[in-house]
């Protein structure tokens, strides 16, 4: 038995490591000069260690603004999305009504649609609704996804109905039971949600390129990707900067840690 | 319980939840009627320090009319998704930084200028196909050579300079290859990975792509087999590593320190002016004669912006050659506009350089590579080519017959 142990901690190890590795790489590589990063031998521990890069790629760029940005979009629309996809999770789990099971059918069917094809259309939508170039139009738009309301329906499935059939007896409402029962019940597949939810908005490059033009709204991808010109790419400011984004990621993931394993677990969901 | 139940007995809050949502919607609705923003916006990608030259003359600008234009810089691997985007959805940018490819795709969006600068003052004009000015010529570029002259310098290998007799491709390589090997060297010099820096050893060698337009070809000439034969050779002798095509990036691997020459363009004169080693830029190397390619960005105005008479009227500001010559010098580039004495401080000798391959360049060579730049599709074919060349795998007659059906085809 213990020997099992043992093997199952040796290959998570190994799993952890490979994972792990493309960060690490990148992370150590963001602290080297030009000349060892193009070096045609490889190293993966920087020879000579230099701050240079983040001192050059802060410097083209006002990158507290851009990740201030990046930050009210993630949490705003990770706040809307885990509401609107729990109250959907809750009504195409809970409730009983025609075309329940074809409305679920059409929302999982648009996870087939490539942003670019729809791309011309969400943007007219906003362009009509006067979001273009501002923050809501990063905001709005991803609040509720076809994964996150599948995610929160089959979470929502495993509460037993007699739980809310007894709330209703004893005289609670729609959104009293949604609030004091669903919420506190769905809390893993909620924290799942919400590190999922963030993560997308804060990695997202392609919808903010489409939907923001003031440089004062660019997100940390934005910025990231206009290290790259017609000529070359400055690919020791990327590194600088990519490694410095990736720091909201884990300190949400470690806050959530817990509640994801949990809610992954449960939903079948993975990244 | 039923649902109808369920909804009766939250009958009222559901019409708190119903109201809500109606003035969520009234909302966004009031705000789409807001009063529109009298920003221009102006789509940009930067190299060097041309965006930070340009933002200086957006505030001149500003200052002198009250007229606020927005520089939205957009990384240029994405630029033109970006921007079809915007004319698709029907809110073009006013202004954009565009090249030859753009002009040609992005044709019947891009406003005409005529009569709103003289024409007459400038070189490298593009058309549409009414014959109207669609773009201010803002730079042009120039193929060059720049050598690292610390490093061949302390290997004692020569190097050519302006005033010399133009070195052949020969002469070039067998000295750049006294690098290989030697401690520091990655490897004797690169290529930049576009076709504009591969295609300037086609013209070197007296070869012109077509012999009648999008008909008649040259390139199963004899000429045309020898430059791609000499190519093919260049990587598998090691005076080229097969590197850039991974990545891509030639002017990262310059920076380095670690390669003899970099066959680029002038506009790294000012992207290289924080090396920390000494480099210069010297005559290109030839076959028959002499050859560089010429390329360039310029400013157009789109339509549908709602801002049109405005994008003209700064286009005509930025026409005059006080505006015009401060954009070419502070970054440094080389100018467009006829007549202009544009400082290029201490950038005055590899400015001359450049100036002297454009001088040597004969109009045919420069005809005949604006026949496939203004058709979209061909540039990626022959980027596609010179790749295939790259790889070793194979022979010239092969590539060269095969780019020739390939180019008919996007003419046709």
């Amino acid at each position: 038995m213990k020997k099992v142990i043992v093997i199952q901690y040796i290959v998570a190890f190994i799993l952890v490591l490979l994972f792990l590795l493309p960060v690490i790489y990148i992370i150590l590589s963001s602290f080297k000069p030009l000349n060892e990063l193009f070096s045609s031998v490889p190293t993966f521990i920087p020879r000579q260690f230099t701050f240079d890069n983040y001192v050059k790629a802060i410097n083209r760029g006002d990158f507290l603004r851009y990740i201030f940005n990046s930050f009210i979009v993630a949490t705003t629309s990770t706040l809307i999305a885990v509401m609107i996809n729990t109250m959907a999770g809750y009504a195409l789990s809970k409730f009983k009504f025609k075309g329940k099971n074809v409305i679920m059918i059409l929302i999982l069917s648009t996870i087939m649609l490539p942003l670019s094809v729809i791309m011309v259309p969400i943007f007219s939508v906003l362009k009509f609704f006067g979001l273009y170039n501002s923050l809501w139009a990063l905001i709005i738009p991803p609040a509720a996804t076809p994964t996150g309301i599948f995610l929160m329906r089959q979470y929502l499935l495993t509460i037993p109905d007699e739980v809310i059939q007894s709330a209703r007896i004893d005289g609670a409402g729609e959104f009293r039971i949604f609030w004091s029962i669903i919420l506190p019940n769905a809390k893993p597949a909620i924290a799942t949600l919400a590190i999922f939810s963030f993560m997308w908005r804060w990695n997202d490059y392609v919808w903010p390129l489409i939907a923001i033009s003031s440089p004062q709204k660019y997100t940390i991808q934005l910025a990231i990707a206009n290290f790259t010109g017609q000529f070359g790419t400055d690919y020791s400011s990327i590194l600088a900067m990519s490694a410095i984004s990736m720091i909201p990621m884990l300190v949400v993931f470690v806050i959530f840690q817990k509640q994801f394993v949990q809610g992954t677990a449960q939903t079948g969901m993975k990244g | 319980m039923k649902t109808q139940e369920f909804i009766k007995k939250g009958g009222f809050k559901m019409k708190k939840v119903l109201v809500l949502m109606i003035a969520l919607a009234l909302v966004f609705t009031l705000a789409a009627c807001k009063k529109e923003d009298k920003t221009l916006q102006m789509l940009w990608w930067s190299d060097g320090t041309e965006g930070d030259v340009m933002q200086t003359l957006l505030d001149e600008y500003k200052e002198e009319t009250g007229v606020t234009i927005e520089l939205n810089p957009i990384a240029y691997n994405d630029y033109e998704a970006k921007l079809a985007t915007m004319i698709s959805g029907g809110e073009a940018p006013a202004l954009a930084r565009v090249t030859e490819g753009h002009q040609t795709n992005f044709e019947e969006s891009i406003l005409s200028l005529e009569g709103v600068f003289d024409e007459a003052g400038f070189t490298n004009l593009a058309f549409n196909s009414d014959g109207d000015v669609m773009s201010l010529p803002m730079d042009i570029t120039a193929n060059g050579m720049f050598v690292n002259t610390d490093l061949l310098d302390a290997n004692d290998v020569d190097y050519p300079a302006l005033g010399d007799t133009v070195w052949t491709w020969d002469q070039f390589e067998t000295e750049m290859m006294k690098l290989d090997g030697q401690s520091g060297v990655a490897a004797p010099g690169i290529f930049d990975h576009q076709a504009h820096r591969f295609m300037a050893l086609m013209y070197q060698n007296g070869v012109t792509i077509w012999d009648t337009p999008y008909s008649s070809s040259n390139l199963k000439s004899a000429a045309a087999v020898e430059v791609i034969d000499m190519l093919i050779g260049f990587y598998e002798d090691g005076f080229l590593p097969r590197d850039t095509y991974v990545t891509k990036n030639s002017a990262s691997l310059f920076r380095t320190g670690q390669y003899g020459f970099h066959l680029s363009g002038n506009w790294n004169v000012s992207n290289y002016q924080d090396l920390d080693f000494n480099w210069a830029v010297v005559p290109m190397p030839q076959n028959s004669n002499r050859a560089t390619i010429l390329g360039g960005k310029s400013l157009s105005a789109f339509d549908g912006s709602g801002m049109e008479k405005e994008a003209k009227a700064f286009i005509a500001w930025m026409a005059e050659g006080e505006q015009h010559d401060q954009y070419t010098g502070g970054v440094p580039y080389l100018t467009p506009r006829l007549g202009a004495t544009v400082d290029y401080g201490v950038f005055d000798d590899q400015y001359a350089v450049f100036l002297d391959e454009i001088g040597n360049t004969d109009a045919k060579y420069v005809a005949d590579w604006k026949l496939e730049t203004s058709i979209p599709g061909m540039y990626p074919i022959i980027n596609q080519f010179v790749e295939d060349a790259a790889s070793g795998e194979y022979t010239a007659i092969a590539l060269l017959t095969q780019l020739e059906i390939d180019l008919k085809a996007a003419a046709e």
